[in-house]
């Protein structure tokens, strides 16, 4: 191989200057400084004098640690001195200089070691390489790192403030955040959300059914919406509904799943006390109409007869068509406040009289005594014939639930701004734990008993008719000495 | 028990003879901080050597932020070590922190010691009133930002955050190959604690013989600060050493080997 004469001598000169070993080192892009083992500098380059603004003969023989702040030297004297001794050396020490104009110049040190023919260190040889702008970087990142986790907190305090539990949970299903409300639901802190620990609150009979529809959904990326029943802290368990997102990222991977968990016991249960209703209400219903078809039955046989029995036949054919007509009038009643539909048709009249006309058509059986009492003047401005309803309500509860009572008393009394009327029982009282729910829809006092016909809608309605009137209803009762059912409405 | 100690403080015991000679690193390193003078020790002790939990080798998963709050929390590892060897008698040397920690320790069970070296003693290292410790609070903090950009630097600090993943092995502590490769998270809370320290009032409670070795020119444990330990401890000694710095064992073996061996001989 051969060169021209003139470029093989401008390469020589090139290379000359690459290895001028004394320029390398004076001007490298990098500080270069050497130790002496009691920590002094025994020699430095121009590249570092220059970064530190100090002429070498200021330098030379001064202690290294003069450079540093006091926690630098403290520093140095615990970890670089010692690890240069026992490792041989150091790689990136980051530490801050101090230059001769006070301020000071990020850099990173390495260093090894000159040992003698003994092992013993000669000097230290040491690298400096200025990262200023690689710390400014560093401290914006630390800023964005910062503010992120701010705002991860700021999600984090909302999410802990609704008043749904909140979770997520990494694609493989692994729960990895709860909010405030799973940890008081569940008794438990934010970190006990290992799978088994989850799992062990679920009722047994649905997880079988939440781990199929995950994994569906999983599978087929849509949207988690699962009804289970979870175990409260008193051992009770609730239902719940279980909704989730799967969070799927631009390239289509699946990240994370955000979901809710959502008390629905009332609700539940409200579902199930209508289906029991239903049954209720079926049976109730079955009864007369089953009655009505024997009858029907019977008088067909009978049909041209115009007996005594035949008339009776008539008589109970129409008791039962007007307790199915009860019955469906209640139930029309009920759907119709569950519309907000019920409508009054209000006109000023007498309670005294309201009260005579509904005693009046009540009065059947000779055995009660009902007697009207109190402030006999006092009129108000009400749909006459739903007010009726609520006492004839009242009444004929009082006879069906008090039959040994004979005594029915019926009070009218101004009370601050309203006519409070009262009906009285002599009978066996209601228990304190039922007076609550006496008011509520679908509620029967004794339904297993089966003592009691009807489809308990009756104060339903009445609380329904008081409401809408703007008054109170209420009922005090002692067991063994009778019960007070009472309503007011506004004068 | 007495296993899961030895593993838990990466207690090594090396050399002949009965007597023996337990070594505690100072704060920032571990056990082999100690590797230029054992040799001189070996032939005639049995020397224990160990890393507090936290540091070197030992079982970081053991780490128990509350029990290392106080310096208590390590004299009681160092009480560990001696009850899961069944050590009694021990000639007990501490570099740095480890001298208050041994004190502590003595303090609380004098039965197990027979004497105490300390190399570069500091009973307090912050300044107060009269009293001179070397440093202002600012001073220390200064030290931690020091700490924190080392084991927290470029490299091990950024990549995390910006990758949000601190948990990859990989990336972790910078100083990991080096024998100072304590734990960050711990090495912030033992240099607190170290540094926080305020052992004055131990001293005087020491029963047993012990020896101060002091450098020259060590800005961490200043001469007047030795001297205090000095004056305030009974029965302590105090060797003024030509070693200057903070870590004579490691600068300057041979003179530190000497010093140790005419105090305990």
């Amino acid at each position: 191989m051969s060169y021209p004469d003139e470029s093989m001598s401008g390469k020589n000169h090139l290379l000359e200057t690459l290895i001028n070993s004394d320029e390398l080192y004076h001007t490298a892009p990098c500080g270069y400084f050497s130790l002496s083992t009691k920590g002094e500098i025994i020699k430095i380059n121009h590249t570092l004098l220059h970064w530190l603004g100090f002429s070498e003969q200021e330098l030379l023989g001064t202690k290294f640690a003069a450079l540093l702040p006091k926690g630098g030297q403290m520093h140095f004297e615990m970890f670089f001195l010692p690890m240069v001794k026992v490792d041989g050396g150091v790689k990136e020490l980051s530490y801050e200089l101090l230059k001769k104009d006070g301020n000071s110049l990020s850099t990173l040190l390495n260093a090894n070691t000159i040992l003698d023919k003994n092992g013993y260190i000669k000097a230290v040889n040491v690298v400096v390489v200025d990262v200023t702008e690689r710390k400014n970087y560093e401290r914006e990142l630390l800023n964005a790192k910062s503010l992120a986790e701010n705002e991860q907190k700021r999600l984090e305090f909302m999410a802990d403030l609704a008043p749904e539990m909140i979770w997520t949970a990494s694609s493989t299903g692994r729960i990895n955040y709860v909010n405030a409300r799973f940890c008081q639901y569940f008794n438990c802190t934010k970190n006990e959300t290992r799978s088994s620990f989850i799992l062990s609150k679920i009722h047994q009979l649905d997880i079988k059914k939440l781990l199929t529809s995950w994994y569906a959904c999983q599978t087929g990326g849509s949207d988690l919406n699962e009804t289970i029943r979870l175990v409260n802290q008193e051992g009770n368990y609730e239902w719940h509904q279980i909704k989730a997102s799967l969070f799927v990222d631009n390239h289509g991977e699946q990240i994370n799943w955000f979901g809710s968990c959502t008390n629905v016991e009332e609700h539940i249960s409200q579902l199930k006390k209508k289906d029991e209703f239903i049954n209720i209400a079926s049976h109730e219903l079955k009864t007369p109409l089953t009655s009505l078809k024997a009858i029907l039955q019977l008088m067909q046989r009978m049909k041209g007869e115009t007996s005594e029995r035949m008339l009776s036949l008539i008589e109970k054919a129409n008791h039962n068509i007007s307790r199915v007509t009860e019955m469906v009038e209640d139930l029309l009643n009920t759907s119709q406040m569950n519309d907000g539909q019920l409508r009054l048709s209000k006109s000023n009249f007498n309670v005294v009289e309201m009260i005579g006309s509904c005693v009046h058509h009540i009065r059947v059986e000779d055995h009660y005594k009902i007697i009207t009492e109190g402030d006999k003047s006092i009129s108000v401005y009400a749909d006459e014939s739903r007010i009726e309803q609520v006492v004839t309500n009242f009444i004929t509860n009082a006879m069906k639930y008090a039959p040994e009572s004979y005594l029915i008393k019926i009070n009218i009394e101004n009370v601050e701004g309203f006519v409070r009327i009262t009906v009285s029982d002599e009978g066996p009282g209601i228990p304190a734990e039922k007076t609550p729910h006496l008011f509520d829809r679908y509620y029967q006092i004794n339904t297993t008993g089966g003592k009691y016909s009807g489809l308990g809608l009756g104060l339903f309605i009445c609380a329904e008719i008081v409401k809408q009137h703007g008054g109170e209803i209420g009922v005090e009762s002692t067991v063994g000495s009778g019960s007070s059912f009472w309503f007011t409405l506004p004068l | 028990m007495q296993q899961s100690v030895l593993i838990r403080n990466n207690v090594n015991v090396i050399g002949k003879g009965n007597q023996v000679m337990l070594f505690a690193h100072g704060f920032g390193c571990d056990q082999n901080a100690w590797q230029f003078i054992i040799d001189g020790f070996t032939a005639d002790y049995k020397v224990v050597l160990f890393d507090y939990t936290g540091s070197g080798k030992s079982d970081i998963g053991q780490y128990d932020s509350n029990k290392y709050s106080k310096l208590d929390g390590y004299a009681q590892d160092v009480l560990e070590i001696c009850e899961a060897l069944a050590l009694t008698n021990v000639i007990f040397v501490g570099h740095s922190v480890s001298c208050m920690i041994g004190l502590l320790a003595a303090n609380q069970k004098p039965e197990y010691f027979s004497k105490l070296v300390f190399v570069g003693p500091s009973a307090r290292y912050l300044n107060e009133g009269d009293y001179f410790g070397g440093f202002e609070k600012a001073d220390l903090e200064n030290l931690f930002d020091f700490m924190d950009s080392n084991y927290l630097g470029w490299s091990s600090k950024m990549a995390p955050a910006i990758m949000g993943n601190p948990d990859r092995p990989a990336l972790g502590g910078f100083l990991t190959e080096s024998f100072c490769s304590t734990d960050p998270k711990v090495a912030r809370d033992f240099a607190r604690v170290t540094f926080f320290s305020d052992n004055r009032a131990d001293l005087s409670k020491l029963k047993i013989k012990s020896l101060t070795l002091q450098c020259a020119d060590d800005i961490i444990a200043p001469n007047s600060v030795g001297e205090f330990v000095y004056q305030h401890t009974p029965g302590n000694e105090i060797v003024f050493l030509e070693a200057t710095g903070h870590c004579p064992h490691i600068s300057e073996p041979e003179e530190t080997i000497r010093a140790i061996k005419t105090f305990i001989t």
